[in-house]
């Protein structure tokens, strides 16, 4: 089990790294629409230290959060978002697109696709005879598409370690979630499909981990799937660009003010666990690192254009 | 010599003895196990490999292909059935989103060595259960497309397609699938052993002079029928069957006009954007258009229900035959 001050790290990191990203949209280093996920740090650091490299996850279009809490390397997956030939996927991919098979980890652009995929993994750990688990996460937009009902029906059916991870925050682009759900919660809906079913704060880091660890220790137990549903707020809009004004101005100050990195700092400080001055120091240091990834990553060269055609099929001669 | 068997036959033995040679070769699909599928294409296979390899599905077709992404990811080789082709598009996404592009976005790091087993064809079932849909899948990129004609062939490419590293579809045609191997003119002698047919090579099932037919699936046979009648008229009718859609063979359709001069298409497919334009597009390209080029597909209009009005727009051994006839008129 990491610690909290652990956790605050994975938090700073990611939130860095999100604000990185954000420097590549303007200068049009990055293209189409980077969906940013700060904000949402508390439900990725939760998940953190739980996954073994033969668990599995699958993500969304908004996912690099997701990816840095499986252990991805961040150099490759900014070099990936900046476009460059360094990429995790060279390029090909792009910043909706993160895949890293040694680690289990996939994400689509197509909200709902992942957690059928999920059900594959965790079918393929039974067929190997491994306890390992697949998690997928997903927004609440997701939970609405027919890919989600299917996969967690079989999911279901079949007693498989999936976890699916909500990152309920409140609008799938403009629709409320209000509006989109016939039940209040996603949570509730758990037991249609043989699922444990959680709604947790998904700004509460470990209030997160304590429901992710249970889903993880269930999943490997034989214990079948799970819903955790994390409520969060996207600080930003729905992708880098969006005007945003299906929120209300009041709406968006008061959520922002309730910031996961905060209310983490301020628990770390009121438990005696570090003080103020320690946590800027991991702060800064985080900063000056991800400050110089950027760095590195944008002396990076743009992929080839003569090599486009690559790897349609594995046997190019298709 | 001529074995007692179906085309659904050749194609179970086909993945029994890939599923024997490579345990990661698993099925998914609705009714494949307990029932060995709707045309007996996977009968004996959950007896033999039980039913975690062989595995019966609810109704859920996006959960299927979506699985199959992330057994592929894990190493395995899933052979993926959507009973008839005409349901794909219930799950499409999957199929045209990450099983045809994730080799791609990945940058050729992940494999999806994926079969998408699925029967297409016309047998009289109306607009929603007769389509083809090769041309479909053959226009998104990082698929390969196949569909056997015949017995031989629907076992040879079956192994082909399993042990490839890339997404396959797997067409058989309804007519086909419960047809006996005597009663093909071709095709009909099935080895009992593991044999592979290469993807990407078409086969000329009858040789002759006067015109090339460019075919493929269930009109194989209604070709093969209309060129044994046209002999009669003093003509020699070359027979291409395509086997594969992607890759296309279109340098054996090349050899084929040059000495024919002569090109008649016939796809059960739809007519228009699709592959029998493709052919002629590429034989452009390659300043090899022969100068009488015809091509009989359905009309761009839906599969009626009733036969009288199915058979009025599907290309027949009747209408083949005039089309032979029409074409020697002409020259």
């Amino acid at each position: 089990m990491i610690s909290l001050i652990d956790r605050f790290g994975y938090m700073a990191w990611m939130r860095e790294f999100e604000l990185a990203c954000l420097q590549g949209v303007p200068t049009r280093e990055i293209h189409g629409e980077l969906h940013s996920g700060i904000g949402q740090e508390a439900i990725a650091a939760g998940m953190a230290g739980f996954l073994r490299a033969d668990d599995a996850m699958t993500s969304t279009h908004r996912n690099h959060l997701h990816a840095i809490a499986k252990g991805v390397d961040m150099r490759a997956m900014m070099a990936e978002i900046f476009e460059r030939e360094t990429g995790l996927c060279g390029g090909f991919g792009g910043h909706m697109h993160i895949f890293d098979p040694a680690l289990k980890f996939s994400a689509t652009g197509i909200v709902g696709a992942g957690v059928p995929v999920a059900v594959g993994h965790a079918h393929a750990a039974r067929l190997n005879g491994k306890d390992s688990v697949a998690v997928t996460v997903i927004g609440d937009g997701a939970v609405n598409s027919g890919a989600f009902h299917e996969a967690m029906n079989l999911a279901g059916v079949m007693h498989l370690p999936v976890i699916a991870v909500v990152e309920n925050n409140e609008w799938a682009i403009s629709v409320p979630f209000s509006a989109a759900s016939a039940t209040e919660t996603v949570a509730e809906r758990a037991p249609a499909w043989g699922a444990h079913g959680d709604r947790v704060d998904g700004n509460d880091v470990e209030a997160v981990a304590a429901a992710f660890g249970a889903a993880v220790d269930r999943g490997r137990s034989g214990g079948g799937p799970s819903i955790i549903e994390a409520t969060c707020y996207r600080f930003r809009g729905h992708f880098e660009g969006d005007a945003d004004v299906y929120r209300s101005e009041a709406e968006k100050q008061a959520r922002r003010a309730e910031d996961p990195l905060v209310l983490t700092r301020d628990r770390l400080i009121a438990a005696r666990a570090a003080s103020a001055q320690e946590l800027d120091a991991i702060e800064q240091s985080i900063r000056l690192e991800v400050a110089n990834l950027l760095v590195a990553v944008r002396a990076d060269p743009p992929p080839d254009p003569a090599t486009a055609l690559h790897h349609v099929f594995v046997e190019e001669s298709a | 010599m001529t074995r007692n068997v179906n085309v659904s036959q050749c194609v179970a033995e086909a993945l029994h003895l890939e599923m024997e040679r490579d345990s990661s070769v698993i099925i998914i699909g609705e009714d494949v196990g307990l029932q060995g599928g709707v045309f007996g294409a996977t009968r004996g296979l959950q007896k033999a490999f039980g039913s975690d390899r062989v595995l019966d599905t609810p109704i859920s077709e996006t959960a299927i292909t979506g699985m199959g992404v992330g057994l592929a990811i894990d190493g395995f080789r899933p052979v993926l059935e959507i009973m008839f082709v005409d349901f794909i598009g219930v799950c499409l996404d999957q199929v045209y989103n990450s099983i045809a592009k994730n080799h791609y976005m990945s940058g050729g790091k992940v494999k999806m060595p994926i079969v998408l087993k699925t029967a297409g064809g016309c047998i009289g079932s109306g607009a929603q259960h007769s389509q083809c849909l090769w041309g479909m899948f053959a226009h998104l990129p990082g698929l390969k497309v196949v569909t056997p004609s015949n017995p031989y062939d629907a076992k040879g490419l079956m192994a082909s397609a399993v042990e490839n590293d890339d997404p396959v579809v797997y067409i058989e045609h309804k007519k086909l699938l419960l047809t006996r191997a005597e009663d093909f003119p071709f095709g009909t002698d099935v080895p009992k052993d593991r044999f592979t047919i290469p993807l990407g090579q078409a086969s000329v099932v009858r040789e002759g002079d006067d015109i090339t037919v460019v075919t493929l699936s269930g009109s194989v046979l209604d070709v093969y029928a209309a060129a044994s009648q046209v002999v009669n008229d003093d003509l020699s009718v070359e027979v291409v069957d395509l086997r594969s859609v992607v890759p296309l063979d279109i340098e054996t359709i090349i050899k084929s006009v040059q000495k024919t001069g002569k090109l008649l298409l016939v796809d059960e497919d739809y007519l228009s954007f699709g592959l029998s334009g493709e052919i002629i597009a590429r034989l452009v390209e390659r300043n090899e258009l022969p100068p009488i080029v015809r091509r009989l597909a359905v009309p761009d209009v839906p599969i009626p229900g009733a036969l009288s009005l199915e058979q009025s727009v599907i290309p027949n051994t009747a209408s083949i035959a005039s089309t032979l006839l029409e074409m020697k008129r002409n020259t």
